[in-house]
């Protein structure tokens, strides 16, 4: 990594704690409120606690005598992660297949896009009980269906529409050009996939991992509040919350836990991207 | 030896439908051993849709194409010819090596051999020091030339080109036509190609063969016989002879064709070509 990547990240969490903080000095203690209708948040210690606060709040126990905040939130993303990344995976894995289907035959393009499309309009507070539901029925083979497999199974759905459209797209992309240059090697589909379509398609693919990753945790936070199922970050998010009044600091906590997990999982896909791109970094493309 | 069997070809797309375009008409075409030959005519007159045909690219609608001795699909899957596009339709995330490597890969030639025919390739276009880099660091040019290099990897006994240098300035343009020559004359391999330039057209080839459009077809053979070219054939009077004779070809075209309703004017032509001369 350069120096300015670092400093440009540096400076991008000074200026959102100086804008969180120089808010919560000038604003007033009430909000804002016009026609009855709150346009800024209040100020008060209860709705926005000071950062240090927070990060204090991280090294104190989570209950009295308990193991400190920081120790549990760490454990609960840890818990999550495992959760996501098998639902990122999963998703990943057959929204690649269904774009490569799609690209194939252009009757399973104009039969399945639409139902892709339709899959992501489906409320996820909806989805998420009757996953749940069905996970009950089932196993896989000997082993039994677990909670954590139903959280993963609708990340694995939030996580499969980008890719499948990304990935589409970027199958689609190369120049009519490169196509009749492989068919007049002899190369069949197959190896017009593997040589030309699946390299230009990398481009498209990333961003839309990204996506996906940033898809996946929504989807197993989510899933494990309306699963039910504990020892995630999104169970904690929802205890700590109760506690909204009493300890607001606490809450920041789970959430700050929440948005870590989802850089981990982007810094993870960047991670993957970067032997693949060492054409583009060479000659500086945009 | 014939190369290349054109034979009664015709081609007409969408067929049946509203839109149906006639592109070819029974188009007959020899190409013998070590020839080169140049298609020209104005835009439309079936010339890229007949090197498609060669190449088996799309399916005559009638006649026959038969290339080194074989239909079209066979010679094809044998990879009997080398093809280049005006775009050099490299693979940028692909050095040029590599891209020079990948008709062999294809063919399922081991890692050992394939970098050195690629290198050996290269040498024969003068970029034997470019081999690691991407497409994107060349010029317009040099990735010509590597589209090339790429086309004579396997070695194959015909090279289709269409408009290779179109898209180039002129300086490039002429010394990569000098340098196509060499190669092919090295290689043996006879040649079928496109262009738009009477110039580029008379000074690499044996025979200009003259297209008229609407439908495509086959209108006039011009012989070229200038023995061995070098910069100074641009200058010699059998090459003006030659382009003079190519020019009245196609003008014979285009006077058939301002008949037609809707037939493009003829001062335009007549711009085109003095910006030829």
């Amino acid at each position: 990594m350069k120096p300015k990547t670092v400093l440009g990240a540096v400076l991008a969490i000074v200026a959102g704690i100086a804008l969180w903080e120089g808010y919560k000095a000038v604003g007033d203690p009430d909000g804002a409120v016009v026609f009855g209708v709150r346009v800024l948040p209040r100020t008060d210690d209860a709705a926005m606690p000071h950062v240090l606060d927070v990060v204090r709040r991280l090294g104190q126990p989570e209950l009295a005598g308990g193991r400190p905040v920081w120790r549990v939130v760490f454990d609960a993303c840890l818990f999550t992660l495992g959760i996501t990344a098998v639902g990122f995976i999963a998703g990943a894995l057959f929204g690649l297949l269904l774009a490569i289907v799609m690209q194939r035959f252009r009757v399973a393009e104009r039969g399945l896009l639409p139902w892709v499309i339709l899959s992501q309009t489906v409320p996820l507070v909806a989805l998420a009980p009757l996953v749940a539901g069905w996970g009950g029925g089932l196993s896989l083979g000997p082993y039994p269906w677990q909670d954590w497999m139903s959280v993963s199974t609708i990340a694995a759905y939030l996580a499969f529409f980008p890719v499948a459209v990304g990935m589409l797209r970027g199958l689609q992309s190369p120049s009519p050009i490169g196509v009749e240059l492989m068919r007049s090697y002899a190369a069949g589909w197959w190896k017009t996939l593997v040589k030309l379509r699946m390299p230009a398609a990398t481009p498209y693919l990333f961003p839309a991992l990204r996506l996906a990753g940033a898809a996946a945790v929504v989807g197993a936070v989510v899933g494990e509040i309306s699963t039910g199922t504990r020892g995630g970050i999104g169970r904690l998010v929802i205890e700590y919350s109760r506690e909204a009044t009493t300890d607001p600091a606490k809450v920041y906590t789970a959430m700050l836990g929440a948005a870590l997990l989802g850089l981990v999982v982007a810094g993870a896909v960047a991670l993957a991207e970067w032997p693949l791109t060492r054409h583009r970094r060479r000659v500086l493309l945009p | 030896m014939t190369a290349l069997e054109v034979s009664g070809v015709s081609k007409v797309f969408n067929k049946g439908r509203r839109d149906e375009v006639s592109a070819l008409h029974d188009v007959d075409l020899v190409v013998q051993s070590g020839q080169f030959v140049s298609l020209i005519g104005p835009s439309g007159c079936g010339k890229s849709t007949l090197l498609r045909l060669i190449a088996d690219l799309i399916q005559p609608t009638s006649g026959t194409v038969t290339v080194a001795g074989k239909p079209a699909r066979r010679a094809r899957l044998d990879q009997e010819y080398g093809i280049a596009f005006q775009q050099a339709g490299l693979f940028d995330w692909r050095t040029v090596r590599r891209n020079v490597e990948l008709p062999l890969e294809l063919r399922g030639v081991n890692r050992a051999e394939r970098k050195a025919r690629a290198e050996e390739m290269l040498v024969l276009v003068g970029l034997e020091e470019f081999a690691g880099h991407y497409p994107a660091q060349l010029s317009g040019g040099m990735q010509q030339r590597v589209a090339i290099a790429r086309a004579l990897a396997v070695h194959p006994p015909l090279l289709l080109m269409d408009e290779p240098f179109g898209a180039l300035d002129e300086m490039t343009r002429e010394r990569l036509q000098a340098e196509l020559l060499q190669i092919c004359a090295k290689t043996g391999t006879s040649t079928v190609f496109v262009t738009h330039s009477i110039p580029e057209a008379v000074f690499l080839s044996d025979r200009v063969v003259v297209m008229s459009a609407r439908p495509g077809r086959i209108t006039d053979v011009v012989e070229v016989d200038l023995r061995e070219r070098t910069e100074a054939t641009r200058q010699s009077p059998g090459f003006f002879t030659a382009i003079t004779k190519v020019r009245r070809a196609l003008r014979g075209t285009k006077a058939a064709e301002s008949t037609e309703p809707g037939g493009p004017a003829e001062p335009g032509v007549s711009a085109e070509v003095l910006a030829d001369s």
